[in-house]
């Protein structure tokens, strides 16, 4: 299977790139603003959740502005990933009723634009760094590895969602709510450690190790903001839950791929 | 003769439909129990060889299963039971086209459709101002393909698979694409790839003349079992009485 894996993605590879492109570049063909959206977006949702939350709530964290928009980055990419794989197979019916085509390269293509915008997005991250003066440590190279293990998490929980989709109705209901859960589980707007922490430690680190969101957030800050090593035993862990969850999705898809068409 | 190439093999194939279609949560909760799988058999224990540059026909009344089993062909449906092997040919489902993605141009899907079936992106580069020249789309080319029409989006999707030239071509119905002139270009340009001796051809047709001129072999299938394999003219002979005395 993983042989079969591979070949497939090197074979649909450039399909999967092209048609991110291509859907990147419909989505803004017919906007005033362009692509300026991309940024201006999330410039604005962080705008905000800064007020909301720095203001109304008093949350400060050290760089809160830098502090809320890795959050933000790293969830917009989960979030909108695991909402649109629901109905990906229906979504794509004109093409995968008439080709064939492995449908974990739907849920690639749809990661790649999901990608780019986190890239985007990311690249503002490092702008607030720079205008904060934050002291870099060699600790913000964990970054790469917690990227990869977001990847791959993601990415299995996509094709496992990606195969219920096509068969139950009502996922999109289900989906939406587990994600406002998660949401507020991730600790986006403050710091779990420190909101939770105080009252309840128990929780905070139950949190912070098994909500993968939440850990991989709070990783990602400690490392770049704060110059602090993550807990590599967990990234570990975690890294392999991803390959495991993405071995069960794809296996998911593989073997069953082919009733999709007679269903949507 | 010379040495026989097969080019589709299809062994004992089954293909069913579940009844029974997508469910909900709610539903399943309100009728825990209700376990009752209703399968319908829309192809059943059908066996086969192609020779590469032969030419199939496939007859049999409305619903007996020939869709299905083009669509098996070209990998859509993978098989139930037994086994079809198309020995790594490209293949591709003329009639249809390859599905477009509706907001991007045709320029784009032309790329993206040419890809799924299985050709680089220099190849359909190179290929790309024939398929254009083909599809006589015009200025629309650049356009969304949401915004053509019905008759557009055909002559673009015929001109695509009709290009590209895939190894083993499946036909639905013979085609009647476009307008007049359209029509005439594509039955023409079908019939030199027809007529190509590399190429394997799949036609599925109620136009039994045609199947006469064309094909070099046809099968017919009655609700979804195999009733003959063998010489045009001989099958469709048959066939022809069945289909009157039925009446």
């Amino acid at each position: 299977m993983i042989q079969r894996f591979l070949n497939d993605v090197k074979k649909y590879y450039r399909y999967a790139v092209y048609s991110a492109r291509a859907e990147l570049k419909a989505e803004v063909a017919g906007s005033y603003l362009n692509w300026v959206w991309w940024i201006l977006e999330p410039i604005c949702l962080m705008l905000i959740y800064t007020f909301i939350f720095g203001v109304v709530f008093d949350a400060r964290e050290e760089y809160f502005t830098a502090f809320i928009y890795i959050g933000l980055t790293v969830w917009t990419f989960f979030n909108q990933n695991l909402k649109n794989s629901v109905k990906i197979v229906k979504k794509n019916k004109s093409v995968v009723s008439k080709v064939y085509l492995p449908k974990f390269i739907l849920v690639e293509s749809k990661m790649f634009v999901n990608g780019f915008k986190m890239m985007i997005s990311f690249a503002i991250v490092i702008f607030l760094m720079i205008i904060y003066r934050v002291p870099l440590t060699w600790n913000v190279l964990y970054a790469i590895p917690l990227f990869l293990c977001l990847v791959l998490v993601t990415f299995g929980m996509m094709c496992i969602v990606c195969h219920f989709g096509v068969f139950v109705e009502d996922l999109q209901n289900v989906i939406t709510i587990a994600l406002r859960l998660i949401f507020y589980m991730t600790g986006i707007m403050f710091s779990i450690d420190k909101r939770i922490g105080s009252k309840n430690p128990m929780l905070a680190a139950f949190l912070g190790k098994c909500n993968p969101m939440a850990f991989v957030i709070t990783s990602l800050r400690n490392c770049l903001l704060y110059g602090e090593t993550p807990a590599r035993k967990i990234l570990l862990i975690w890294m392999v839950i991803g390959v495991v969850l993405s071995m069960i999705g794809v296996r998911m898809i593989y073997k069953n791929e082919n009733s999709y068409v007679k269903v949507i | 003769m010379g040495q026989r190439e097969v080019a589709i093999r299809v062994e004992n194939l089954t293909i069913r439909y579940r009844s029974l279609k997508s469910y909900s949560i709610k539903k399943n909760l309100l009728h825990l129990n209700r376990n009752k799988k209703e399968y319908f058999e829309a192809v059943k224990h059908v066996s086969f060889e192609v020779e590469k540059g032969e030419i199939l026909g496939i007859v049999g009344k409305n619903g007996s299963g020939k869709s299905t089993m083009l669509r098996a062909l070209a990998h859509i449906f993978s098989p139930d039971e037994g086994s079809i092997d198309t020995f790594d040919n490209t293949v591709s489902l003329l009639s249809i086209g390859v599905g477009f993605q509706k907001e991007l141009s045709g320029r784009e899907n032309i790329v993206l459709s040419g890809m799924l079936l299985g050709f680089s992106e220099e190849q359909i580069r190179e290929k790309m101002p024939r398929i254009i020249k083909f599809a006589d789309l015009g200025r629309f080319i650049d356009m969304p393909v949401s915004t053509y029409s019905s008759g557009m989006y055909s002559k673009l999707a015929f001109s695509i698979t009709a290009i590209l030239e895939t190894d083993i071509i499946l036909i639905d119905e013979i085609l009647s694409v476009g307008d007049r002139r359209f029509k005439k270009k594509s039955y023409k340009k079908m019939k030199s790839l027809i007529s190509d001796k590399e190429r394997t051809v799949v036609i599925v047709s109620h136009n039994n003349q045609s199947l006469r001129d064309l094909c070099t072999k046809v099968l017919w299938i009655n609700e979804g079992e195999m009733v003959m394999i063998g010489e045009t003219n001989e099958v469709l002979d048959k066939y022809e009485e069945y289909m009157d005395a039925e009446e």
